[in-house]
């Protein structure tokens, strides 16, 4: 990630860059620039000055009673050792493999089947898939945390008149599929709308040449439309490492009611926010942070190298 | 759900039963919470909580509910709301157009410190800060911009995500003849972005959007901690306010729980009119038109 | 507009400066050691900002008396919600150095915590040294610091009483109990009678209720800790009987344990599946507008007592206003807080109005206020109870400097044991082990008397 690795990309460059176009090549870096830097400006000052501000607050450990030392970097071998940490991260790692690959795969039929044209109510519908996504999630908990509840719940009452009883759904057992249901619920219709956005801007007169050759929709949605879709995929792919990873409202808000089953470490975010907020351990609380980040980008590095190789192949 | 997708056969494009019905069953599934949200708001403090929650009580309270959440504290929800949309469109529209620009300069140009630039900041994404507030909080207040609109509105400019999904769009949807044709007829760099490039990326500057105008919506925890005077708060954390005092030890606060549900239902609608409003960008033969060339 | 504090450092003088980010930029007031009359006649005409953060639906009425006095003071009233949010922003700007308020709403097992940090000015000098008698001793120890500093003044209590469904009861012929062993006794009877009921409902989140019951029962964990020196007691005689009274009730399976304070447990009051509120002096309000549905159903009894005959009572909640070691103006500030909870006709609507239960024995003692007859309660003289069983409430309760962080340890050991149905006693040696722990990591040197 170094200064030198950057000019050669993988993508074929078009500029048949000569000699003699030296000048107009130099124009053509400045104004690369000139795209960049409005972005790069309010990037730096807004978002990379406090990261790295919290990355210096890190190397500190104050406590309530004696003071502010600095310890290098203590704070991160003993997130490196702290169970609790790799507890979360495990079970926000078991809530991608298992939430993720369910979402983006509904998310992915529900946009190609309304691109299809095939299906009736196509506004209506679309609206109703994302319209979860507009909910804030303080909103989006307090509605499913009422269709869960266990006593009258309507999934609960339901069960009670057949005469059993209805699954435990704030129990320790099924929580993490109803926190998974939540954001399943509130962030497939976002997930769908980047890919029938993307679908949209496939030239058309392609699934029309198909079309006339005899092709049909599902053949086209498997041939053409998903491969097209590949990049699209993965950055839907990436917020969802990067979301599954920081997992935090839905949690925070469900543990209002089922504090015992979601406790203060349920995910690594949620324990980062604690021990900031309730415990005081701000320095300690900013290294969990950067040991997530850390994480996070590696999961995602994997994930980029792994499908950069199989689509070379 | 997925089965039914598959179901459609080589029959010629016209409308499918299954396909529909299918849809439909999931759209149901999206709206069922809402449904609750809506038969919530018509209820008063005493059915809301001793009534069945998905059917509507005998006394139709809705219109009611919006009059006391209209006028509570001398109309205070009007303030939010208006503050909450005028973070949001500078925010959302600002932060599009950033986006869009960086991910075109990032994805056509060839300049020394590209790929680490854009590597910085797609670094800097996967680190969490819910709690990195302090250290945030101070920077804000040394720049001046604590306890400002600023302080809601410049750090919702910068949006990666915004800016990944605009240079996967630039590189799907621009392609490099057309740059190099304009280029040859004398057009400069920038009214090339402008007049060209930006009408092609539609469906993705769109989609930016409204996620930025969501995003900085639903927005909690950077307002609540970042401004102090409540003439500046938006929806979210005056929504919270009430909450809270719902709550609270003392007065007759339970009261403001159906105001606090009402409310939640009226702050989602200037979204959903936003969402039908860009949907025109997806579906208008802007992109298909214009990529004929 | 809030009054903006001089920047006196840069952010490169930030970065590279002092390390601790409390100390950076940071003004703090040092107190005097008394204030004169004519300093603070000065102060209050001169025209002055101040900053009051609170939670306190329609506290606007008691600034505008404040105004009214001194029309020279004006008072910015910022609401960032209750609790944690609330207690999360103050932290945030108290230890930036900058955009803390003069005055905030403080919860009485809060204000250890921020007095260990030096966040809050003592009120002594101000003239508050001299108006303790005006509030019931338990809320004024709860104030007031080991060398006699007064550092927030009481603005409303929740001594402990008992709220119960009367109809309930009386269905299944169940006394209402006055003893633990009544109560436990009760809650078999009504529990076989009707299987849908419990005789209560114990929060497994609710650490201010679990304190409560220890304090009934004589234990006081963090007794006697001074400054650096804590003592940490969750063991003793006294909580170990209260942790197994309350573990072995739900590992019978008598009384129910949901979260408290959510839709399902609202829901759960409305519909009877409680037939008591183990409940401090704010609760019949709460309960009017929560439970709105069973009006003229609950009466109020005392809280059960360990022994009969009797009558030792405790509290759980209620708040004070504290100011902030970092205002600029500690005179207008401490007066304000003073005047606010002292004033009789700023008192008298809090109590009156705003349903605050007062601190203040002028108020106890007025029958205005003790005789309000609740139409919720069938017409009992509510207020009236909770003033004897103020009388009841032992003094002598510490909090611990961190008690936000002990009640999310209760949670995660003794909340969870009982909700759980595990050994509870187990689950408080647990609890006091990650206390310890905590401690001594925070650099308090920790003492198990």
């Amino acid at each position: 990630m170094t200064a030198t690795t950057e000019t050669r990309t993988s993508r074929p460059e078009s500029a048949p860059g000569g000699p003699g176009r030296k000048r107009r090549g130099d124009r053509r870096t400045l104004a690369g620039y000139m795209f960049v830097a409005p972005f790069m400006i309010v990037f730096l000052a807004m978002f990379a000055l406090p990261l790295v501000y919290a990355a210096y607050f890190s190397l500190f450990r104050e406590q309530l009673v004696g003071g502010n030392v600095f310890v290098g970097l203590e704070n991160y071998t003993r997130a490196f050792g702290d169970e609790q940490l790799w507890t979360g991260i495990g079970r926000v790692g078991l809530f991608f493999l298992i939430q993720v690959p369910i979402m983006l795969v509904a998310a992915l039929a529900f946009a190609l089947a309304l691109d299809t044209g095939l299906v009736r109510l196509k506004r209506t519908t679309r609206l109703a898939i994302f319209v979860p996504y507009a909910v804030p999630g303080v909103i989006a908990t307090l509605m499913w945390g009422f269709l869960y509840g266990p006593d009258f719940g309507p999934f609960a009452q339901l069960a009670d008149w057949l005469g059993t009883s209805a699954p435990d759904f704030l129990g320790p057992d099924l929580m993490l599929g109803s926190l998974a249901n939540i954001v399943f619920w509130e962030f497939t219709g976002y997930n769908m709308v980047i890919l029938f956005a993307a679908l949209r801007s496939v030239p058309t007169e392609i699934y029309e040449a198909a079309a006339v050759d005899g092709a049909g929709q599902w053949r086209i949605a498997w041939s053409i439309k998903i491969p097209a879709l590949r990049a699209a995929l993965a950055v839907c792919m990436i917020f969802s490492i990067i979301g599954a990873f920081q997992l935090f409202n839905e949690p925070q808000l469900m543990q209002s009611l089922a504090p015992t089953v979601i406790d203060a470490a349920y995910t690594p975010n949620l324990y980062a926010y604690n021990l900031a907020f309730v415990g005081q351990e701000y320095n300690y609380a900013a290294a969990v942070s950067f040991v997530l980040g850390l994480v996070i980008l590696v999961g995602s590095y994997a994930f980029m190298f792994a499908t950069n190789r199989r689509s070379r192949r | 759900m997925t089965s039914t997708v598959l179901k459609p056969r080589r029959q010629r494009p016209r409308r499918s039963t299954v396909l529909t019905i299918g849809m439909l069953a999931a759209a149901a599934y999206f709206l069922l919470p809402l449904f609750w949200l809506v038969v919530a708001s018509s209820k008063t403090s005493e059915d809301l909580f001793s009534t069945f929650g998905l059917w509507f009580s005998g006394d139709f309270h809705l219109f009611e509910n919006i009059r006391l959440t209209l006028t509570q504290d001398d109309g205070v929800f009007l303030k939010w709301l208006w503050n909450t949309l005028l973070y949001a469109v500078t925010a959302a529209g600002g932060g599009a157009l950033l986006a869009a620009l960086a991910g075109y300069g990032f994805s056509k140009y060839r300049f020394k410190g590209n790929r680490t630039m854009f590597m910085i900041v797609l670094g800097a994404v996967m680190v969490p800060t819910t709690a990195l507030a302090i250290p945030t909080y101070l920077v804000f207040s040394e720049i001046g911009l604590a306890d400002t609109p600023w302080a809601i509105i410049l750090p919702s400019l910068v949006n990666p995500f915004g800016l990944l999904l605009m240079r996967v769009y630039v590189e799907a949807s621009v392609p490099d003849s057309l740059l190099e044709a304009a280029r040859i007829d004398g057009a400069s760099e920038f009214r090339i972005f402008f007049q060209v490039v930006l009408r092609l990326l539609a469906p993705g500057f769109a989609t930016v959007l409204l996620f930025a105008l969501v995003h900085t919506w639903n927005n909690y925890f950077l307002p609540l901690i970042m401004l102090n005077d409540p003439e500046l708060y938006p929806i979210t954390v005056g929504l919270a306010r009430w909450q809270g005092q719902a709550a609270a030890a003392g007065g007759a606060s339970g009261d403001l729980i159906p105001l606090v549900i009402t409310g939640s239902l009226l702050s989602i609608i200037p979204l959903v009119i936003a969402f039908l409003f860009l949907q025109r960008y997806w579906q208008s033969g802007l992109v298909a038109g214009a990529v004929k060339q | 507009m809030t009054p903006r504090f001089r920047r006196r450092t840069g952010l490169a003088a930030a970065l590279a400066g002092p390390l601790s980010l409390a100390a950076c930029g940071r003004h703090t007031v040092d107190p005097p050691k008394s204030v004169t009359q004519a300093e603070i006649d000065q102060a209050m005409q001169t025209p002055t900002e101040l900053n009051f953060w609170t939670w306190v639906p329609g506290i606007e009425k008691e600034v505008a008396l404040f105004q009214e006095a001194y029309p020279q003071i004006t008072v910015d009233v910022v609401n960032a919600g209750q609790g944690n949010p609330h207690y999360a922003k103050l932290r945030t700007a108290l230890r930036a150095g900058n955009g803390a308020p003069d005055i905030a709403q403080l919860e009485y097992q809060m204000i250890p915590s921020f007095v260990i940090t030096e966040d809050l000015l003592d009120l002594g000098p101000y003239g508050a040294g001299e108006i303790g008698d005006q509030f019931v001793e338990f809320a004024w120890s709860q104030v007031t610091g080991a060398n006699g500093e007064v550092w927030a003044i009481p603005q409303d209590t929740g001594p402990m009483g008992m709220l119960y469904r009367d109809d309930i009861l009386q269905t299944h012929g169940i006394e209402v109990p006055a003893t633990w062993d009544d109560f436990a006794a009760s809650a078999a009877a009504l529990h076989e009678a009707d299987p849908e009921v419990y005789l209560t409902n114990f929060a497994p989140a609710q650490g201010a209720f679990f304190a409560a019951m220890l304090w009934q029962a004589g234990a006081d964990p963090f007794g006697g800790s001074e400054g650096p020196d804590l003592n940490v007691d969750l063991t003793s005689p006294e909580a170990e009987k209260v942790a197994r009274y309350w573990g072995e009730l739900s590992e019978q399976d008598l009384i129910s344990v949901d979260a408290d304070f959510n839709d399902q447990w609202y829901q759960a009051l409305n519909k009877g599946k409680y037939a008591t509120w183990i409940a401090p002096a704010w609760a019949p309000t709460f309960l009017q507008s929560a439970a709105a549905s069973t009006a003229g159903l609950w009466r109020v009894a005392p809280l059960p007592q360990w022994e009969a005959g009797q009558q030792v009572s405790s509290n759980w909640g209620g708040s004070t206003s504290a100011v902030m070691a970092t205002t600029r103006n500690p005179i207008a500030a401490a007066v304000f807080a003073q005047f606010i909870n002292t004033d009789p006709a700023s008192t008298g609507t809090m109590a009156n109005e705003q349903f605050l239960y007062p601190p203040t024995k002028a108020i106890l003692e007025d029958p205005a206020f003790t005789g309000q007859q609740l139409d919720f309660y069938g017409g009992q003289e509510v207020n009236g109870l909770f003033a004897e069983i103020g009388t009841t409430v032992a003094p002598d309760f510490q909090w611990a400097p961190f008690q936000d962080k002990v009640y999310a340890d209760f949670t995660a050991t003794v909340g969870t044991a009982v909700a759980e149905k595990t050994d509870a006693f187990a689950a408080m040696e647990a609890w006091q082990q990650r206390i310890e722990e905590y401690a001594k990591y925070q650099g308090f040197t920790v003492r198990q008397p």
